[in-house]
């Protein structure tokens, strides 16, 4: 059988009581692990403004994003996964991170802070 | 029809997840491994009708973990699909080119995990 790509959500959940009610219990179960991840953007892309980002934070901020690609939009925040996609791509280039990259990491770890706050 | 699924994925959320999605929306039966090699164990004795597979997990990753079920003819024929948050082509092409059954990409939705899953294997 042929490998075949599936797309992803582009709406919040909005399934039966019992699965919504369930998901929402696991949102409240795993949110300080995704707040976690998000306080690691926060850290790194404030790091890079000081021009004081580590490889090992580099690394752990490719990783925190790539988790949080995979997980918000799971949880219905769609928008959540294209920022947090944002930042490992950028995180991942070979390149050092240019002032752009690094205004741009900022916004996108605030964004994904208020996201979270939101959701509370 | 009910099935047995294998998840094999470090993430305790995205486990967590898919097996709500899976028991509760297709009504399938769901066992779980949090690592490669403790996927590899799971699958021999559970004998799942397929697994879902992360393909990111520290020590064994999900390719390796593929590798070696497809190794094992106690488990070489169970069905494998990728789940991964990887989007790049390339990446898409490599796990392609593993012969996996189909490649599902995070994030998925709870509410038609187990609809692509069934599609793509046929059920």
């Amino acid at each position: 059988m042929d490998p075949a790509p599936q797309s992803a959500p582009k709406q919040p959940n909005s399934g039966p009581p019992d699965l919504t009610a369930a998901l929402h219990r696991l949102w409240l179960q795993f949110l300080p692990q995704i707040e976690d991840r998000a306080a690691v953007l926060e850290s790194a892309a404030a790091a890079l403004a000081h021009n004081k980002l580590s490889a090992e934070q580099r690394q752990a901020a490719h990783a925190a994003a790539h988790k949080l690609a995979g997980t918000l939009g799971t949880f219905g925040l769609a928008e959540g996964t294209s920022l947090a996609r944002e930042a490992e791509l950028l995180y991942a280039a070979e390149s050092e991170l240019t002032q752009t990259a690094a205004t741009r990491l900022a916004e996108v770890a605030h964004q994904l802070r208020i996201m979270l706050e939101s959701r509370k | 029809m009910s099935h047995r699924i294998l998840i094999i994925d470090d993430e305790d959320d995205i486990r967590e997840v898919a097996a709500l999605s899976l028991e509760t929306v297709a009504g399938w039966e769901v066992a779980v491994a949090s690592s490669g090699a403790q996927g590899l164990a799971r699958a021999i004795e559970y004998q799942p009708d397929a697994i879902l597979l992360d393909v990111m997990m520290p020590g064994m990753d999900g390719p390796t973990t593929f590798r070696e079920l497809r190794k094992n003819p106690v488990t070489a024929h169970i069905p494998v699909l990728l789940l991964t948050a990887k989007v790049q082509s390339s990446d898409q092409r490599r796990f392609a080119d593993l012969g996996v059954n189909a490649i599902l990409f995070k994030p998925f939705d709870p509410l038609t995990l187990s609809t692509q899953m069934a599609d793509v294997l046929g059920w």
